[in-house]
């Protein structure tokens, strides 16, 4: 019964937790330009999330170490700082970018414009972080997150052609924007395929107390949960998709994406957005928060857990409380958050080779997984997904840069 | 290092800047949202706060995209016609802002009406520029 109850709250909480500055913005761009024809991409990193997310808890459930512990001991200590270095630098990026999301919502709600939300906005999270539990942040701000879901029902209102729908899960070329099509391919993969997610995963998965019996749970949570988290992404882009295209208009800002969800539920759709926003970005700024903290905290041998006080595990509560200040200063400068959101999630497909090639070597090795370790089937998927998102990551950013 | 210094200098300075047709897209998605927003306060389903800001938002932006592209019109286009549209649409989204505050509904959609007229006026413009392209 504990177990069935686990099960559901961990799909319950990937859903609720999926949806993030990140998959917003690029799933609203892409519908807002290219109507359903970057389906596809959702498509794709959704797959490859399922995979890797399955990967993390099988890592930490059968080895008992969590990614970035296995790392550190099979490749040693220069690579890991290798890798440390390129995730940490992208998912402070992505920090930032959630925390401008929760300020952009609490602007559109409040009329104050969001450098000034960036100082008590990080508060709170630090706050959280410092007082919270890591069941709390898990499963409260997920369960917030829920209110995403609203993006379905939009969807729904707006009564789609579902073969036209359907005939985006196939890639197609556009006919102009070359160039701004494959940065929006990549910067979704990037969205989709967030390594901070497995670090958090693989951590939670040991904070939890994860053995063998949880390998079936496991593997419907990472299908059910990404599975229905990339409806959720793919709801986005066909309500933009339709209530955005049609009338010309192109999501540069936040105000600009809350147009969508106005025309999709007249009603409620404004209000919605925003708390969507709010709760979706900031359930992402705790998680993000926390992963970097484990990776330093785990990397360099140090004691770490968010159950117990910040007096027992002092480094790892000093990570965080460093992170989040500095997250918050280019946010009270004006920085534009979907700038940074755009360039972020385009530079983690660029590095997600870093993390995933060693990831996928430890999942294949027998001293960690022994019969457990990966089929030619994820080893395949996962591979081909993160090669796809390297070149195309390599070749569109720099043309994306020059305008094409 | 320097390689890298070097690229990423040799990448910004090679920045190209967007050409007269993204240009008047961007002009016709600012003057969209305006639309889309103005509708949207009349039905009471935006508040006015948020109303108010995104159309200054929206006039700042046409401003600014508008003096970039007058500054090299393309030639197939007259500048003074695409001057005068891009000026009335900017009149029309700082009286809508106003009379958001002022919670006149009867008077913002008089302007919201006439900016119709100018979404239509820029859209043949747009039209004009791309298919010189």
């Amino acid at each position: 019964m504990k177990k069935i109850l686990q099960l559901s709250l961990g799909i319950i909480t990937s859903v609720g937790g999926f949806l993030e500055i990140g998959s917003v913005t690029t799933a609203a761009q892409a519908g807002a330009q290219f109507g359903y024809k970057l389906l596809w991409a959702i498509l794709l990193g959704t797959l490859c999330l399922i995979f890797l997310i399955e990967m993390s808890g099988r890592l930490a459930a059968v080895s008992k170490h969590t990614i970035v512990d296995a790392i550190r001991e099979r490749f040693g200590f220069p690579f890991f700082f290798f890798v440390l270095l390129g995730t940490v630098l992208v998912a402070f990026m992505v920090l930032v970018a959630e925390l401008g999301g929760i300020g952009f919502a609490l602007q559109i709600l409040t009329g104050i414009r969001f450098p000034w939300w960036a100082l008590p906005v990080s508060f709170v999270v630090w706050l959280l972080m410092w007082k919270g539990t890591f069941s709390l942040i898990e499963n409260g701000a997920s369960l917030l997150g829920l209110v995403t879901v609203s993006f379905v029902v939009a969807a729904l209102r707006l009564n789609p052609d579902w073969t036209s729908a359907a005939s985006g899960l196939l890639p197609t070329l556009p006919d102009d924007d070359k160039s701004k099509y494959w940065f929006l391919a990549v910067s979704i993969l990037g969205a989709s395929i967030s390594p901070y997610l497995m670090f958090f995963y693989s951590s939670g998965a040991i904070e939890d107390k994860w053995d063998r019996t949880y390998l079936p749970i496991n593997r419907v949570i990472a299908a059910f949960g990404m599975t229905f988290g990339g409806f959720l992404s793919m709801a986005v882009l066909i309500v933009a998709a339709l209530a955005l295209r049609p009338k010309g208009i192109q999501v540069e800002t936040f105000q600009q994406a809350a147009l969508m969800m106005t025309t999709a539920l007249p009603k409620w759709g404004f209000y919605l957005f925003a708390l969507s926003m709010l709760f979706a970005c900031f359930g992402a700024a705790l998680e993000i928060s926390l992963a970097i903290s484990y990776f330093f905290s785990q990397g360099f041998g140090w004691n770490w857990s968010e159950d117990v006080e910040p007096s027992s595990d002092a480094r790892f509560a000093f990570v965080y409380t460093l992170i989040i200040g500095f997250a918050a200063v280019p946010l009270m400068f004006g920085v534009d958050p979907i700038k940074i959101t755009m360039m972020s999630m385009a530079l983690t497909s660029a590095t997600l080779p870093l993390a995933i090639v060693p990831f996928l070597f430890l999942m294949n090795d027998p001293i960690y997984l022994g019969k457990h370790r990966n089929g030619w089937i994820s080893n395949t998927v996962v591979g081909v997904v993160i090669l796809i998102s390297f070149v195309l990551a390599v070749v569109s950013i720099p043309l994306e840069i020059m305008g094409g | 290092m320097k390689r890298l210094l070097f690229a990423t200098v040799i990448l910004l300075v090679s920045c190209k800047p967007p050409t007269p047709a993204e240009q008047m897209d961007a002009i016709l998605s600012w003057v969209g949202s305006a639309i889309v927003l103005g509708n949207g306060w009349l039905r009471h389903t935006t508040p006015d706060t948020y109303t108010r800001q995104t159309l200054t938002l929206s006039h700042d932006q046409l401003r600014q995209i508008g003096a970039e592209l007058l500054k090299s019109p393309p030639a197939t286009i007259d500048s003074t016609e695409l001057d005068g549209a891009l000026t009335r649409s900017g009149t029309h989204l700082a009286r809508m802002a106003q009379l958001v505050e002022a919670r006149n509904s009867p008077g913002f959609n008089q302007v919201l009406d006439s900016l119709e007229l100018d979404q239509k006026a820029l859209k043949q413009l747009s039209d004009k520029i791309e298919s010189s392209q």
